[in-house]
């Protein structure tokens, strides 16, 4: 029984007691940290919202996003840019409900706006994906490395940033050619130089500890060391970058799209349905609208739970 | 300090090269046949011949490359293909435009930004705080140019008829002429005569209304910026809030603010001249790094609202397959990018002799 100064017995109730047995890890605290922070949460539900409406577009969507609603039963008169019709709000019960009105086209918004939500993840995460990877690689390299590597790698990478970015990804494109493949590809080579001197300035700090020293007197090789020893310790600020950078990358997405370097049409794309809708912003608002309110709420996500992760993964704030 | 902005002049060439280099070999890996490329897949043998020539495509790449960075750094960044007009003929007439969208945009972000960052750290997780925090976090998620979209319909249509309608589009009023200071000096007879300089300060529509003194342009020129230069600065003005805010937080639980109180100096004194001067460096570099957030949405939001600035003509450009304004405006764009952060570095040097000696 453990006893303060004063001689007296400390109570534990079970729950103290249980709190002392667990053994903590700094993932299970920063996990534990991340649930308490409110906007952290919100942004994690955002997400997960997302993906269940992207996995189950098929069931979600209430028509064919290509499908223009000419012809079909319960479509009469002037289809095109039709406001929203749902009957709860009073539209009359004969036509067909559509929750966020039908496109130039006379295609369903809302439908529309569901698939979108498969190609703006996708376009998010592969970009940051493919950026972390190339990034990471480049970064570790010319930080473990350094001399004349870490000079040829960092200098071409102050070159990128020293582009704005869009502007950069508008010339890659332009370059390759427009599409949502083209400007996926434009985003990652955009954001590599990030997470290249991200992953720099963490091999830096920890090849000089012991155990990586003693990894080398054991005889382990340069790419044994990076991959097994000093990459999984450098993880943290690149998801927490990786994170907020998907946020990103969806914003550039719809960008490009907007201008016509992304998803070409008829693709559900939110970015692409903007410009399409652009000048019609003034006779039917809900075509621009939508779209755009989902990609805020995308990066919100993204933003927020980026947000929280920075926090509950910093080592440098003090908490209990 | 002049060793130091020395040095970081010097460190800014090899970055002003390989921008160049980049933009040039970017242009050189275009697929396909850089004539049929620009002129169209109907041009024939010999046009394209012709062309391959005058633009000097058949010599080897490092020759080209020698010629391009010579007549780059005499100023010369060839002829626009569409408009046949030079470059920077095209820039002085264009980028006023976009100067003015950004600093109107900056002026917006930082006179709001701050004194929101202040307040909601001064008076933390109040309702004011906890407002200011969700409005930036949204602020910073929205595109642009749908923010400028949703604005042009509210203000235009919306609000029409009451005092708070706003022009969604363009610069002027059509018809509306504004004479250009240097033909009111007499420095020029007329705008065909004057110098791409007195173009470029003339374009400048608030500055030329200052000059001239024409209220009535000053004020129109101003309504026409508030919807784009609002829907440009929201992002920097939240991340500005942002900044200001955790900064100001710090400073705010430093013992020498402390002291200042204890002194029995008022509050407001004490916030400003102790707390928030000294948590303004941060600041500075964030306005700095703003830049490319300007230089995007000014791409974004100069489509939307009918502006033809830099973006838009830039955008324009590559729809239309003219390398040569790609080329040369993404070179000045780059350009100006790197000189301003070299200027925010300055700028940070003297703010903060650490920086300085390391």
């Amino acid at each position: 029984m453990s006893t303060t100064t004063t001689g007296k017995p400390i109570k534990l109730d079970s729950a103290g007691a249980r709190q002392l047995a667990r053994p903590s890890s700094l993932w299970m605290d920063s996990m534990r940290y991340l649930f308490r922070n409110r906007l952290a949460v919100i942004g994690m539900a955002i997400i997960l919202l997302l993906i269940i409406i992207a996995l189950f577009a098929p069931t979600i969507a209430t028509h064919d996003p290509l499908q223009p609603m000419i012809g079909l039963p319960g479509h009469t008169g002037r289809l095109q840019a039709k406001a929203p019709c749902i009957h709860l709000l009073g539209c009359p019960a004969e036509e067909v409900e559509h929750y966020l009105g039908l496109d130039l086209n006379a295609r369903d918004v809302f439908s529309r706006i569901v698939y979108g939500s498969r190609v703006s993840l996708i376009v998010g995460f592969l970009a940051v994906m493919f950026s972390i990877v190339v990034g990471t690689m480049l970064g570790m390299i010319s930080g473990y490395f350094g001399r004349w590597v870490d000079n040829l790698v960092m200098r071409f990478m102050d070159v990128l940033l020293a582009f704005p970015s869009l502007l950069l990804a508008i010339v890659i494109v332009t370059v390759l050619g427009p599409g949502l493949q083209n400007a996926l590809l434009a985003i990652s080579i955009v954001s590599i130089p990030v997470y290249a001197r991200l992953a720099r300035a963490q091999v830096l700090a920890v090849k000089e500890y012991e155990y990586i020293t003693a990894n080398r007197a054991l005889g382990a090789g340069p790419i044994r060391i990076l991959f097994f020893h000093i990459f999984p310790n450098s993880l943290t600020p690149l998801i927490v970058q990786g994170t907020l950078g998907i946020g990103g990358a969806v914003l550039e997405a719809a960008a490009l799209s907007f201008i016509g370097l992304g998803a070409q049409p008829p693709d559900p794309e939110w970015g692409a349905m903007l410009s399409e809708a652009r000048s019609y912003v003034f006779t039917a608002p809900h075509m621009v609208f939508f779209p755009g309110f989902a990609i805020m709420i995308t990066v919100l996500g993204f933003n927020l739970l980026g947000d929280g992760m920075r926090d509950a993964l910093d080592p440098r704030l003090n908490r209990i | 300090m002049l060793l130091f902005i020395l040095r970081r002049l010097i460190l800014a060439i090899p970055v002003l090269f390989g921008i160049i280099f980049i933009t040039f070999a970017l242009q050189r890996l275009i697929p396909g046949d850089p004539c049929r490329a620009v002129l169209g897949e109907r041009a024939t043998d010999e046009v394209c011949d012709d062309f391959i020539e005058r633009m000097g495509l058949n010599e080897p790449l490092t020759t080209q490359f020698t010629i391009y960075l010579g007549n780059i750094l005499r100023g010369d960044f060839g002829t626009s293909i569409r408009y046949g007009r030079t470059i920077v003929d095209l820039m002085a007439e264009r980028l006023p435009v976009t100067i003015e969208l950004g600093l109107a945009a900056m002026v917006f972000a930082v006179l709001v930004g701050i004194p929101l960052g202040i307040i909601s750290a001064y008076f933390r997780n109040s309702a004011i705080d906890v407002g200011t925090m969700i409005g930036a976090n949204i602020g910073v998620s929205m595109p642009v140019f749908w923010l400028g979209l949703m604005l042009a319909y509210v203000f235009s249509v919306i609000l029409k008829d009451t005092v708070l309608a706003l022009p969604p589009s363009g610069r002027l009023p059509p018809g509306f002429e504004a004479v250009p200071f240097f033909v009111q000096w007499g420095l020029a007879p007329d705008v065909n005569s004057a110098s791409p300089l007195l173009i470029f300060l003339s374009r400048l529509n608030v500055l030329n209304a200052i000059l001239t003194m024409n209220g009535s342009l000053f004020i129109t020129a101003i309504r026409y910026l508030i919807l784009p230069a609002f829907a440009v600065g929201t992002i920097p003005l939240a991340i500005i809030a942002r900044m200001t805010r955790s900064s100001v937080l710090e400073t705010l639980g430093q013992d020498y603010v402390r002291t200042a109180r204890s002194k029995g100096l008022r509050e407001v004194f004490v916030v400003i001249n102790h707390a928030v001067r000294n948590a303004l460096l941060p600041v500075v570099t964030i306005i700095g790094l703003n830049f490319s957030l300007l230089i995007s949405g000014a791409v974004l939001t100069e489509t939307v609202f009918g502006l033809t600035g830099v973006g838009r003509t830039l955008v324009d450009g590559i729809t239309t397959r003219d390398y040569t304004l790609v080329q040369g405006f993404t070179i000045i764009i780059a350009s100006a990018f790197v000189l301003i952060n070299l200027f925010v570095d300055i700028l940070y040097g003297y703010l903060d002799p650490r920086i300085r000696l390391s």
